[in-house]
């Protein structure tokens, strides 16, 4: 049967070749698509690791003042702890989750290097956002008074530095020591892939950590924020006071991964519109110029399911060449690793795209074959 | 002769209404796509409102310091001090104006929240760009010298800020984190796609909280260096990369010692794209790459499915080539025939893709997705979709009519 189907196609090769182009074109379109997609709904998937409601980021900026930034800072936040609308308060980097800044650093443990984002904070921080510590405990002030600088890892950098070793209390650069493991922690939100990352305590007199967190409770509105803005700018003559709820940041950094993922599936979805009408329209002259054929097969005692199935049959053997084709080119990406993506995901994504493929033209051969099927030999062979 | 052809095509369109369809919907749709994205390609680093001397107008916008072991690298916006010192003093140049880059703020009202982005400026920034005032004038080199804290504002802070819009605001006092400004013009709002004008609040650089006195290298601050003519600018860049180069190295910045220091004045777009041209060749070659792909895709796969279509409906017109061919007509005239009526329906659904691309623009522009766009379809614009549209109805006849005047006689007629 596929012999026959082959030896057909083949006798029309100058024909097929364009369809063949075409079904190949429209399967490297959908593996794109397809591993944008499968690279973010599998981020997706994976915990973000803190919640971000009603937490606000406070951004200070000393402009021209020099003088005793430490202690203002400080002052800052315990100014902040005491209104009674505020849950929790802590002082991280300027990287706070969602912003558009990061900070990163290599970090080695036994000759095993990672590249971790790094965030400075302080005691509080874990509180503040929720997060849940799986091993050891979130450091503390009363327990840094040694020469290392107490640090907490996510689950990535455990694997990736320690494997399967216990990672508590471990030196890492003569300066960090591990106390504590928590489990995923995407600060760009739902959309990032869960890269490795550390938070590392901060001293208390450290200059450069001007951001608060504020966890406020739930209902509290604007007219407590310009309160808050008006008594911390008054405290801090020349001081820049800026307020950022996380979840307009998140907002944001959401609407940066999916405008483009949109934009290309509304492109691609009518490129494939327009492929589907296309070959529907090529299929069905072909089978109105091959009403003798059919006519004769039918007066010979074939069935009008094995009409149609050998039609669709055609059209598969037709988009089997053209997959293996877009194989060929879609197997270099995993094989290079051209970005950085798990192969995994790439196989999702092709078997994703064979899938829609082979749906397309079934979908598009189904029609006209019934009608192929639905031929009369007597009035197809009168007309030859 | 050209007249008939059109009929036939014409006729032809009107035989099959569904292969007509399919025909218009893949032109349509991808002259569309592209139109649409030539537009914002042109919103994006066209000379537009405010910044219509783009073509004529230097950016600097990113200073790199890195140190001798190349270990630690440092990048971004400039120190007021080091602008003045090296681009506003150039000779070569019509106008040059030192602006802060990005900077946003928080503005209350009642219990509403106003989110706003601010810009400190020099006097010079309002002849540089083309604001158009609504109220009042921009502030001047007087009110920089004395200090004064005034400010210009946007219609859209305006609405969003004061009770009642419509009175004029000249001489109203505005408050932003505790300071108070006296407002002194209200401006036309620009989009947010243009950062280097792009603001709701414009201060004097010598408002409070613009870190003007910084004494280091970087710091929050770009120029905008205005020539004469176009021209003039290889000129301006001569002179400005000859003050460059008498900065003696190396630098202390933060405690650092930096060994190579770059700072460029760039015609607009290559700010943005200097990195991936300039930088290694298997980043420019991926660029490169992905934007082929993308064009190949969007305009190839139609044309494709286009040539596709015509040569399998070329056997409906079998009869009438055969009939032309019997009588004479050679080769070339049947093909010429073939491929204007090709663009005679390319140009009908570039016709269509022109109204739809209206639409989508106008959805872009009013939908608040880019506040303040202004999206248009400028001759430009039009040129390019013209050729575009050649170029298709040209790739999708020309196989066909080649496959069509190999037809043999005999065997046309025969049906």
């Amino acid at each position: 049967m596929i012999s026959h189907l082959l030896k057909l196609i083949w006798n029309k090769k100058k024909a097929h070749a364009l369809l063949i182009v075409e079904i190949w074109a429209s399967f490297m379109v959908l593996f794109g698509l397809a591993t944008l997609i499968v690279v973010n709904v599998r981020n997706y998937r994976e915990p973000m690791g803190f919640t971000y409601e009603n937490v606000w980021a406070v951004g200070l900026k000393s402009n021209q003042d020099t003088v005793a930034i430490a202690e203002k800072l400080q002052r800052v936040t315990q100014r902040l702890k005491a209104y009674p609308e505020v849950e929790s308060v802590s002082r991280m980097s300027s990287n706070f989750p969602f912003s558009a800044n990061t900070m990163n650093n290599g970090i080695e443990y036994n000759k095993r290097k990672v590249m971790a984002d790094f965030y400075a904070t302080d005691e509080n921080f874990a509180k503040t956002l929720d997060i849940a510590v799986t091993e050891g405990k979130w450091y503390q002030y009363a327990d840094s008074v040694g020469k290392y600088t107490p640090l907490v890892i996510n689950q990535k950098v455990k694997e990736e530095l320690f494997e399967n070793e216990n990672p508590l209390g471990k030196i890492i650069g003569e300066k960090f020591k591990v106390v504590g493991v928590v489990n995923t922690f995407k600060s760009k939100g739902e959309f990032m892939s869960d890269k490795p990352a550390v938070f590392e305590l901060f001293k208390p007199d450290a200059t450069w950590n001007d951001t608060v967190l504020v966890k406020v409770k739930p209902g509290t509105d604007a007219v407590f924020e310009a309160k808050l803005v008006k008594e911390i700018a008054a405290m801090m003559t020349g001081w820049n006071v800026e307020v950022d709820y996380l979840t307009d940041s998140r907002k944001n950094q959401h609407n940066l991964v999916l405008v483009p993922i949109i934009i290309a599936l509304i492109v691609s979805s009518f490129l494939l519109i327009n492929v589907a009408l296309g070959l529907f329209g090529v299929l069905n002259l072909s089978i109105a110029k091959r009403r003798g054929e059919i006519g004769l097969r039918r007066a010979l005692g074939a069935t009008g399911n094995g009409i149609s199935t050998q039609f669709i049959g055609e059209i598969w053997v037709l988009a089997t060449f053209a997959l293996l084709i877009g194989l060929l080119f879609a197997a270099q990406f995993p094989l290079l690793n051209v970005f950085d993506v798990k192969s995994g995901t790439y196989v999702t994504a092709i078997l994703i795209a064979m899938l829609i493929i082979y749906g397309i033209v079934t979908l598009c051969a189904f029609f006209p074959s019934r009608q192929a099927a639905g031929i009369q030999p007597a009035t197809a062979l009168h007309e030859e | 002769m050209l007249l008939n052809y059109i009929k036939i095509a014409w006729k032809v369109l009107l035989r099959h209404p569904f292969y007509t369809f399919i025909t218009l919907f893949g032109i349509s749709l991808t002259l569309t796509v592209l139109m649409v994205l030539t537009s914002f390609l042109d919103h994006l680093i066209g000379s537009h409102y405010p910044e219509t001397k783009r073509d004529r107008t230097l950016y600097v916008m990113q200073m790199h310091l890195q140190d001798s072991s190349r270990t630690s690298s440092s990048n971004g916006p400039m120190s007021f001090k080091f602008l003045t010192d090296y681009a506003k003093s150039l000779k070569t140049a019509e106008r040059v104006t030192i602006t802060t880059f990005i900077n946003s703020s928080n503005a209350y009202v009642g219990s509403q929240k106003i989110k706003l982005n601010t810009k400190f400026t020099d006097a010079d920034f309002w002849q540089v760009t083309s604001f158009e005032f609504l109220e009042g004038k921009p502030y001047n080199e007087q009110n920089i010298a004395n200090g004064d804290n005034v400010a210009v504002i946007t219609d859209d802070f305006k609405k969003h800020y004061f009770e009642n819009s419509s009175e004029p605001v000249v001489g109203k006092d505005v408050e932003i984190e505790n300071i108070h400004y006296k407002v002194i013009g209200v401006v036309k709002a620009s989009p947010v796609t243009r950062p280097f004008t792009y603001a709701d609040v414009f201060f004097p650089y010598t408002a409070p909280k613009s870190n003007y006195q910084g004494t280091g290298m970087r710091g929050g601050y770009v120029a905008m260096i205005l020539g004469k003519d176009k021209a003039d600018l290889p000129a301006i860049q001569e002179e400005f990369q000859s003050h460059i180069d008498r900065i003696p190295l190396p630098i202390i910045q933060d405690g650092t010692k930096f060994a190579v220091m770059d700072v460029k004045s760039v015609p607009y777009l290559e700010n943005f794209l200097g990195s991936i041209l300039n930088g290694n060749p298997g980043m420019k070659a991926i660029f490169f790459g992905i934007i082929f792909f993308v064009l190949f895709m969007l305009m190839g796969l139609p044309a494709i499915n286009l040539v596709n279509i015509n040569v399998s409906r070329i056997m409906e017109r079998a009869s009438e080539i055969g009939i032309r061919k019997a009588f004479g007509a050679p080769i070339r005239t049947l093909m010429w025939q073939f491929i204007v009526e090709n663009i005679f329906i390319t140009f009908i659904g570039g016709a269509i893709a022109l109204i739809l691309t209206f639409i989508v623009i106008h959805l872009i522009n009013t939908s608040g997705m880019i506040a303040y766009a202004d999206l248009t379809i400028n001759l430009y614009v039009f040129v390019i979709s013209i050729v575009v549209c050649l170029l298709f109805g040209l790739l999708s006849g020309v196989l066909p009519a080649l496959r069509m005047s190999k037809l043999n006689i005999a065997e046309a007629l025969k049906s």
